[in-house]
């Protein structure tokens, strides 16, 4: 097995007249779960579609378990799901599945029997019903995810890419999806999935890279780009009332950088210089109730903010994906 | 080769398995089998009909003319009944016998009625009157059996015997047409101008329906995303000409369908035109050869290939049906127009503007076939035609792989011709 099931070596891409990815590094190792972040518009879709040789790279370089991404042997390893999800309306689910699987070169009655599976596994086929035999269209939004997502997986990949792929799952599929994710990883195959939601990958993903307009703005392993981001922020949980004392606390720059606000819980980022014990106590005189005061990490969502800026999030994220 | 394949087997199956393709292979041959049936019933009418049988003849001559007209106007009809009936009557009484002949006729009992009587005789006049009376073969018919029977009464008054006179008036002439065109003689003139306008009507026909499938066909693996699956899997060009190749298979299949269907009905026309109170017209089918069917098919293809190819680039650059619209129109107008050259190709088929359509691309898969359907088209000509078709595929196909590889991503508005022309210098 080569190290790197992805190994990008400055790649660009521009369209009319604007870059979409600028000399873009990263290596994804073989065997990991890789989170690829960034606000929308940032060039991950972009990106993963180079990754897939979809479109190619205007400079660069890159290389899939070891083999130039144009090989097309390459593609039977690699699993895909888009960022917007649709399959034949009018096509009867086994044939679409059976479809995909021949693209991937799996042999028809391989493929027969691995659709089987599948089905009966995400519950799409039981002794009452099998949907199987009904057209797409007859299927309800999440059984036809379930259909695109066994599409991804059945040629059984090497290299699987999800492109926003939590985005329009209910909780239900979206939890199935990150046991999928961890299986995956234990089966020795690696996922790479691109979000704009930190929560899902600061828990999923062994390594991230953030990208923001096209650049990388950072990469590494969560452990390591955790602890790179330092240990000056805290954890503040609170009970009861007393927040407007907080918020006015909170709003001191002399002590206060940074402030996540989620009403009862707060991330805080420390101004440079600032002792944490002096925040407790005003925070403690102002008669607020501490449920919990902790130095800890900042979370990916913090690094995030920091790194990209709050403002140039939200002006991209209200613009088109 | 296998994953080109399994695109082309998807777009084959899935079509031919739908209910509009049943629906359009039914009813294809029916549809043709009727405009060649019904004009060459309307034709078998420039024949007389049976309406001549069911006449009076009113005879006024007292010599028994009307008995030997009655069999003249028969002829070698062999059905028995069908024949005149005849009334003679004294020359005072014709008057009121026309007033009732012409009650029967009012009641429909009749279709009209011959006055025969001393003038006729002298080959001067004779008078028909009847609701068909506007019929020209029926008319021609009734008075060159009257000229007929004058004539025979002639020979028999110079002492003609019975016999003789049946061996020198019997001329049971039947005159049929045929064209002579450069290339010899070509069969029924009617039949091959029916023929060829049907070759051009189908192809045309075919042309704009199944260009618009592969329209929408791309469109929805666009709108759906599903292409840019496949297009993890495939190159494009692959995804392009599998859709193309297995498109034109299905139209190629329905073409067969047809053309055996069609033919079959033809067959059968006979007892068809029977049922519908048509005497049996000789109507000969064009003799066309397994090269020249397979040239049609040929033709077929490549112009199948040849607009299919741009509908595909027009479905990856829009976003929903009614922009695919708009945006095919140029492609509608190439087709139209050449449609509305077909039927003056097919009165001059050996003319300038046949010729010059017959090798342009746009209008040749259309024209030419309609060219050697009804004339004889120099070989030189034919593989000039096939050869710049065959470019013009090449070419169509070409300009199509490099706007569907960038319009199959692209979603927002509508690009401009400008934009897609740019497009074609991507890289990808
Ligand atoms: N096919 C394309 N043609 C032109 N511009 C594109 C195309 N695809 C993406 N872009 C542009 O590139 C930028 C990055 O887009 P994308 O990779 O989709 O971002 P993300 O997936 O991170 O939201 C956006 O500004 C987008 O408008
Ligand atoms: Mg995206």
């Amino acid at each position: 097995m080569t190290e790197y099931a992805i190994d990008i070596v400055n790649i660009t891409k521009r369209f009319a007249g604007h870059t979409a990815v600028r000399d873009l590094t990263l290596r994804v190792p073989t065997g990991s779960v890789y989170g690829l972040l960034g606000p929308n518009g940032a060039g991950k879709t972009t990106t993963i579609r180079m990754i897939l040789n979809i479109i190619a790279p205007d400079s660069g370089m890159i290389h899939i378990f070891g083999r130039p991404s144009n090989d097309p042997k390459i593609t039977e390893r690699l699993g895909y799901l888009p960022e917007e999800r649709g399959l034949y309306r009018k096509m009867q689910v086994r044939r679409v599945l059976k479809f995909l699987a021949e693209l991937k070169g799996v042999r028809g009655s391989d493929a027969d029997r691995r659709i089987d599976e599948w089905l009966e596994r995400l519950s799409l086929k039981t002794p009452e019903k099998d949907w199987g035999l009904a057209k797409i269209d007859e299927l309800s939004r999440g059984m036809q995810q379930k259909v695109q997502f066994i599409g991804t997986l059945l040629h059984d990949p090497d290299l699987v890419i999800l492109d926003e792929p939590f985005s329009g799952l209910d909780p239900i599929n979206a939890q199935a999806l990150k046991d999928t994710v961890v299986e995956l990883k234990h089966r020795g195959k690696t996922v790479i999935f691109s979000t704009h939601l930190m929560d899902n990958a600061e828990r999923l993903c062994d390594s991230v890279c953030i990208i923001a307009q096209g650049e990388k703005v950072l990469d590494g392993t969560v452990t390591d780009v955790r602890e790179e981001h330092g240990q000056r922020n805290i954890a503040l949980a609170l009970e009861g009332d007393g927040m407007a004392g907080v918020a006015s606390i909170l709003r001191d720059h002399s002590l206060v950088k940074r402030a996540d606000d989620s009403n009862r819980f707060f991330e805080i980022e420390l101004a440079p210089g600032a002792d944490p014990q002096a925040l407790l106590k005003r925070i403690v005189e102002s008669g607020a109730s501490v449920q919990r005061f902790e130095m800890i990490q900042p979370s990916l969502h913090q690094i995030f903010l920091q790194k990209v800026g709050a403002r140039g999030v939200e002006e991209r994220m209200s613009g088109h994906g | 080769m296998a994953k080109l394949w399994a695109i082309i087997k998807r777009e084959y199956l899935e079509r031919v398995r739908s209910k509009w393709f049943l629906i359009a292979t039914f009813f294809g041959p029916i549809f043709f089998s009727a405009i060649i049936i019904v004009p060459a019933w309307l034709a078998s009418k420039s024949k007389a009909t049976s309406d001549v049988y069911n006449t009076t003849i009113l005879d006024a001559t007292g010599t028994g003319f009307g008995h030997r007209l009655a069999v003249n106007i028969a002829g070698d009809s062999t059905i028995p009944g069908r024949m005149p009936t005849v009334k003679v009557v004294a020359p005072s009484e014709l008057t009121m016998a026309e007033s009732l002949a012409t009650h029967e006729v009012m009641r429909k009992q009749k279709t009209g009625y011959v006055v025969v009587n001393q003038q006729t005789l002298a080959g001067e006049s004779a008078r028909y009157a009847g609701t068909n009376a506007t019929s020209i073969a029926d008319m021609a018919q009734i008075k060159s059996a009257i000229r007929q029977t004058i004539l025979a009464s002639r020979l028999e008054k110079v002492g003609l015997d019975n016999e003789k006179m049946k061996e020198i008036t019997f001329i049971p002439l039947d005159f049929s047409t045929e064209r002579i065109t450069e290339r010899g003689r070509a069969g029924s003139g009617m039949a091959s101008v029916l023929f060829g306008f049907a070759i051009g009507f189908l192809l045309y026909l075919s042309i704009v329906v199944y260009g618009q499938t592969i329209m929408s066909g791309v469109l929805e693996e666009k709108t759906t995303r599903v292409a840019e699956v496949v297009m993890s899997s495939v190159p494009t060009d692959t995804l392009l000409v599998g859709k193309v190749l297995g498109v034109g298979a299905v139209g190629l299949t329905q073409q067969i369908l047809w053309i055996g269907t069609t033919y079959v009905l033809l067959k059968l026309r006979a007892p068809i035109m029977a049922k519908l109170g048509a005497p049996a017209v000789t109507f000969s089918l064009p003799d066309i050869s397994l090269a020249a069917g397979i040239l049609f098919l040929l033709f077929f293809l490549l112009g199948f290939i040849f607009y299919s190819s741009l509908y595909a680039a027009v479905g990856s650059s829009v976003n929903s049906e009614s922009e695919a619209r708009q945006a095919a129109s140029p492609l509608m107008i190439m087709i139209v127009s050449t449609g509305v050259f077909i039927q003056p190709v097919l009165l001059n088929p050996t003319g300038t503007t046949a010729k010059v359509l017959s090798l342009v691309p746009i209008s040749s898969p259309i024209i030419m076939p309609i060219r050697m359907a009804v004339t004889g088209v120099p070989p030189l000509e034919l593989a000039g035609s096939l050869a710049f078709l065959a470019i013009g595929c090449v070419l169509a196909l070409w300009l199509a792989s490099r706007i569907y590889r960038v319009g199959l991503l692209m979603y927002g508005k509508r690009p401009t011709m400008k934009e897609m022309a740019r497009w074609v210098s991507y890289a990808r």
